[in-house]
């Protein structure tokens, strides 16, 4: 083939591809089954060796043979690692296996194209400002690959000025359509990763929520219309659990199956009463719940309110997820229960945990009307020796009685599973609700964080009057731990800094940083809200303040302006709009001495050539043959004579100096001509 | 009286003939936005495949940056479209007259290339000839021998030049066809026959090896040379001294016998063999030095020696016009 020696492909290319194959499968790494990423490694190694030349390509069977390979393992794991993440992982083999057998140009081609492919793939999960910087990064790389096929003599800096330059000069366009083009609807049904990231689950045992205490990550970020309520009336709700078997706490059916129906139907109406209004945005959870605070609802049309005042997200929270909610603090949730729900939250295990059935019915003894009850077990928590802790000594069978009476320590689910369970014991109908208590205020921006660490779990009691009624025993154990939020509580270094030791969160103890560290996660917030969450409504609000009526004249006139502004700007970057500058002053200033001449009353006629024009010049004003002389020198010079580079760089300067010295001279023949 | 066009399709016809309006033959081109043609490769339409893929997969995903991403990679394809145009607007391409060549051997044709900003990576070629990379194109012309397989002798015009780029992610093919003016004549390529030789020559009667040599002597005006001392006065060429010119000697030389005539045979059964042998027959006379003399058709050249000579008689034989042979048109 004539074509064949062009496609050999070049060491410098060899290196980019080197550095991008690695750039690229980096972020991917917890994406990846041990097995890829053996193999990756072995590729990677593999083409290290070639590019030193140590080694040489693998026979084509070999890879073959790994490619099969890894197909039928993948395939074999795929239940396992779930849809999405063995295509994933296919994707990541085959890019790395090409890498190794690449031959000619082609095959550069399709490892840098399926290169973007993993970058997108990337960005499903990891959506951080930092990230996009870092895998912007990667794309210009991934590039310059291409840039190198075409300027492979050239350094290693140039091919990475022109893929540089190249990505820069796309962006504005880019940017432009981003913020321009409409947003669709998903158009089917796509596999998603299943692994959780939120601690919270739909059953809570002992111990569950100290996991999930130790987590830096973000849940949640809450913007309030108004006011931000006090640190102990934030109350995240998430779920609402009925179900007690003695060990753990779980959802009922009845309310999971209104969850899977997700009918619009099974909405409850709004509220009356004066309500709080804010706008969340949750971090990817790939759960459906979402968060509010008291009796919440979301008019959105993606949201179903569930009877039991919580919110829950019709498509799994895969991303995030922008919602406003309204909290009616003050309406009463379930005015009257039914009887299958009352028994429902009285019911507990026939046998089990004697002492603490045999407290709670001592309280019933001695406060038989409810709420005086309720209150004296809290007082009780308040008042015994317990303590709050991260790290509970175990328990027997007997949970309850163990934690009540021996252990005498825990946390909120502790606390809140022994008093559901006396509340129910002495015929109180109690539920166990988990979410997030508190958040951190961020008041550059003005909008509430909430970490994971501020998981939490609570108690709600059915009172006939006031309906469900929210207790948390864990408040009295710990009272700072609501009033202040958690922090104020624990060292956090012993509680959930213990397991991130490069989280930003440990700032906190030096004021500056943790201002910085502040405005840093005020970037993140609007990273999240301007740019993750970009939909139709901000692109419309966006033209709107642009074009104040969006008419589609209006629309279309911005669109052209935009592109051809773009283009052009383009063009010019690239050196297309001045070809002959050079040329052009020189004549130009010429074509300006000859206009002023002619002001003067010597003016030239087209066909005469400049030394004879200037004979004729001096013919008229004699005067000027000093600053003229060398003017017309050094444009005959420019014009007609063949140059060296470095010798037409002089003579340029000579001819702009003499240009400025012409020009005064003859400005100058005015003032003498009036004179006499 | 072009050869080369026997098998074009009715579009190719017309895309020929748009060509040619639109970039008339010349021997000295600048390529500008009217010459210049700028569409997507296949690697090109695979990244768009790619862009659209991306976008799905960002809008299934509801994920703004993968949708960002895509239209980035979009956003590239255009600025590449734009740089492809800048690879190749403003080159001047010049083309100058190529070494002679018999027909089946390879010409290269000489292009010069140049361009006020450097450009890079332009291929040059001609149809399904091979194809002739430049790596940098700058300000200072540069000569690029682009190959054409000749198979025909006679005029040959190689067709348009194709100038072509991918330059700089080989998304877009940004090309030219131009035509350079550079139709040259291709000698017949030759056939050794040492028979037509003899022929010519036994009509003589002097020995064969002198046939149609000269010697140095005295009869006939040969030339001027640098006199050299010592050289006789009477040979010295004293008008050209009063010329101002220097001394020079008068040479003469001598022939040894009468010339050799080539003759066309009107009544040879293959045409081109018989050109083919002419053409053998000239290179071997003027490779011994030996005058000749040549009778075509429709032209006689006087014998002479010299390479001159030698290239006008095989220009001559080369473009001998298969009809008039026929005795149609005489």
């Amino acid at each position: 083939m004539s074509h064949a020696q062009g496609e050999i492909i070049g060491r410098q290319s060899l290196l980019w591809l080197l550095v991008v194959n690695t750039l690229v499968l980096l972020p991917l790494y917890d994406k990846m089954t041990p097995w890829s990423m053996g193999i990756c490694a072995i590729c990677l190694l593999w083409r290290l060796g070639i590019f030193s030349g140590k080694v040489a390509k693998p026979p084509r069977y070999l890879v073959t043979a790994l490619a099969v390979a890894s197909a039928i393992t993948l395939a074999l794991v795929t239940s396992q690692i779930g849809m999405l993440n063995g295509l994933i992982n296919l994707l990541i083999l085959g890019y790395a296996l090409k890498y190794i057998e690449m031959r000619d140009r082609r095959d550069v081609r399709a490892v840098v194209l399926v290169g973007y492919f993993l970058i997108a793939i990337t960005f499903i999960e990891k959506q951080s400002l930092w990230f996009t910087i870092q895998l912007t990064l990667v794309a210009t790389i991934n590039t310059c690959v291409l840039v190198s096929l075409y300027r492979n003599s050239d350094s290693l800096r140039s091919t990475a000025r022109l893929g540089t330059q190249l990505m820069l000069q796309s962006l504005p366009l880019a940017l432009f359509l981003f913020v321009v083009l409409p947003r669709l609807p998903p158009l089917w049904l796509v596999p998603s990763a299943n692994n959780a990231t939120t601690g919270l689950s739909d059953e809570v045992s002992f111990g569950d929520i100290d996991q999930l205490t130790r987590s830096t990550a973000l849940a949640f970020r809450v913007t309030f219309d108004a006011e931000q309520p006090n640190n102990a009336e934030l109350y995240w709700r998430a779920l609402v659990m009925e179900n007690y078997d003695g060990k753990r706490w779980t959802q009922d059916e009845s309310i999971k199956k209104i969850e899977r129906a997700a009918n619009a139907a099974a909405n409850r109406k709004p509220p009356q009463g004066p309500f709080l209004s804010y706008e969340v945005i949750t971090e990817p959870s790939r759960q459906h719940w979402l968060y509010g605070m008291d009796l919440a609802y979301s008019s959105e049309a993606d949201i179903l309110n569930l009877p039991d005042g919580r919110l829950y997200a019709v498509s799994r929270v895969d991303k995030k997820l922008e919602y406003r909610v309204s909290s009616f603090k003050e309406a009463i949730l379930d005015r009257r229960l039914a009887p299958n729900v009352k028994a429902l939250n009285l019911a507990l295990p026939e046998k089990g945990n004697p002492k603490t059935r045999a407290l709670a019915l001592q309280f019933k003894k001695d406060h038989p009307e409810p709420k005086a009850r309720l209150t004296a077990m809290m007082r009780y928590f308040n008042e015994s020796p317990y303590f709050y802790t991260l790290r509970p000594p175990q328990v027997g069978p007997q949970q309850l009685d163990d934690f009540l009476f021996e252990n005498k320590a825990g946390f909120c689910v502790h606390y809140a599973s022994a008093f559901a369970f006396m509340a129910r014991t002495t015929g109180l109908p109690a539920r166990l609700v988990t979410g997030y208590q508190g958040g951190e205020w961020n008041r550059t921006a003005g909008y509430l964080s909430v970490y994971q660490y501020m998981a939490h779990a609570w108690v709600e009691v059915w009172l006939p009057q006031s309906g469900w009624t929210r207790y948390d025993p864990t408040a009295m154990i710990a009272p700072s731990r609501i009033d202040d939020g958690f922090d104020a509580f624990f060292n956090p270094q012993q509680s959930y800094l213990l397991e991130s030791p490069f989280s930003t969160l440990r700032l906190r103890q030096y004021p500056l940083l943790n201002n910085l560290r502040l405005s840093l996660a005020s970037i993140d917030y609007y990273w999240s809200k301007w740019v993750l969450g970009f939909d139709n409504e901000r692109q419309s609000m966006i033209l709107k303040k642009l074009l104040g009526d969006v008419t589609s004249t209006k629309l279309a006139i911005f669109m052209l302006v935009i592109l051809a502004t773009i283009g052009l700007a383009i063009a010019y970057s690239v050196g297309l709009l001045h070809f002959s500058r050079q040329q052009d002053k020189v004549v130009a200033g010429f074509e300006q001495i000859c206009i002023m001449l002619a002001k003067k009353g010597v003016s030239r006629p087209i066909n005469e050539s400049p030394s004879d024009y200037y004979k004729r010049v001096l013919q008229h004003y004699p005067g000027l043959r000093e600053t003229l002389n060398p003017y017309i020198d050094c444009y005959i010079t420019l014009k007609y004579k063949p140059l060296s580079d470095a010798g037409r760089k002089r003579v340029l300067n000579r001819y702009r100096q003499t240009l400025h010295q012409a020009r005064i001279a003859i400005l100058r023949l005015n003032k003498t001509k009036i004179a006499p | 009286m072009d050869l080369n066009q026997t098998t074009d399709t009715v579009y190719q016809r017309w895309w020929k003939g748009w060509l040619s309006r639109r970039l008339p033959p010349q021997n000295r081109v600048t390529l500008a936005h009217k010459s210049i043609f700028i569409l997507p490769t296949g690697f090109g339409l695979i990244w768009l495949l790619l862009v659209v893929l991306l976008f799905l997969f960002g809008t299934n995903y509801q994920n703004n940056l993968v949708i960002a991403l895509s239209l980035l990679l979009l956003s590239l394809f255009n600025t590449c479209i734009i740089y492809s145009y800048r690879n190749l607007a403003g080159m001047t391409l010049e083309a100058k007259t190529g070494p002679h060549v018999y027909a089946g051997q390879t010409v290269l044709y000489p292009v010069y290339l140049s361009a006020n900003q450097v450009q890079y990576q332009v291929t040059l070629s001609y149809g399904d000839n091979e194809t002739q990379t430049v790596a940098n194109v700058t300000d200072k012309a540069v000569q690029t021998l682009v190959p054409f397989a000749s198979q025909r002798r006679g005029w040959t015009h190689p067709g348009r030049l194709k100038v072509e780029s991918r330059y700089p992610l080989g998304l877009c093919r940004a090309w030219s066809n131009v035509d350079l003016d550079n139709a040259q004549i291709v000698f017949a390529t030759p056939i050794a026959s040492v028979t037509q030789l003899h022929q010519h020559l036994q009509d003589g009667t002097t020995e064969q090896p002198l046939r149609g040599r000269s010697t140095q002597g005295v009869e006939e005006f040969k030339g001027l040379k640098p006199y050299v001392f010592g050289e006789s006065l009477h040979q010295i060429a004293w008008k050209q001294l009063a010329q101002g010119r220097g001394m020079l000697t008068k040479e003469f030389e001598q022939p040894l016998s009468a010339p050799t005539w080539l003759t066309f045979n009107d009544k040879h059964p293959d045409l081109e063999l018989q050109l083919s042998e002419l053409t053998w027959s000239v290179d071997q006379l003027s490779e011994q030095e030996q005058a000749f003399g040549l009778v075509l058709p429709n032209q006689t050249y006087m014998p002479a020696t010299g390479q001159h000579h030698r290239l006008a008689s095989l220009k001559a034989i080369a473009t001998i016009d298969r009809i008039s042979t026929k005795g149609n048109l005489g």
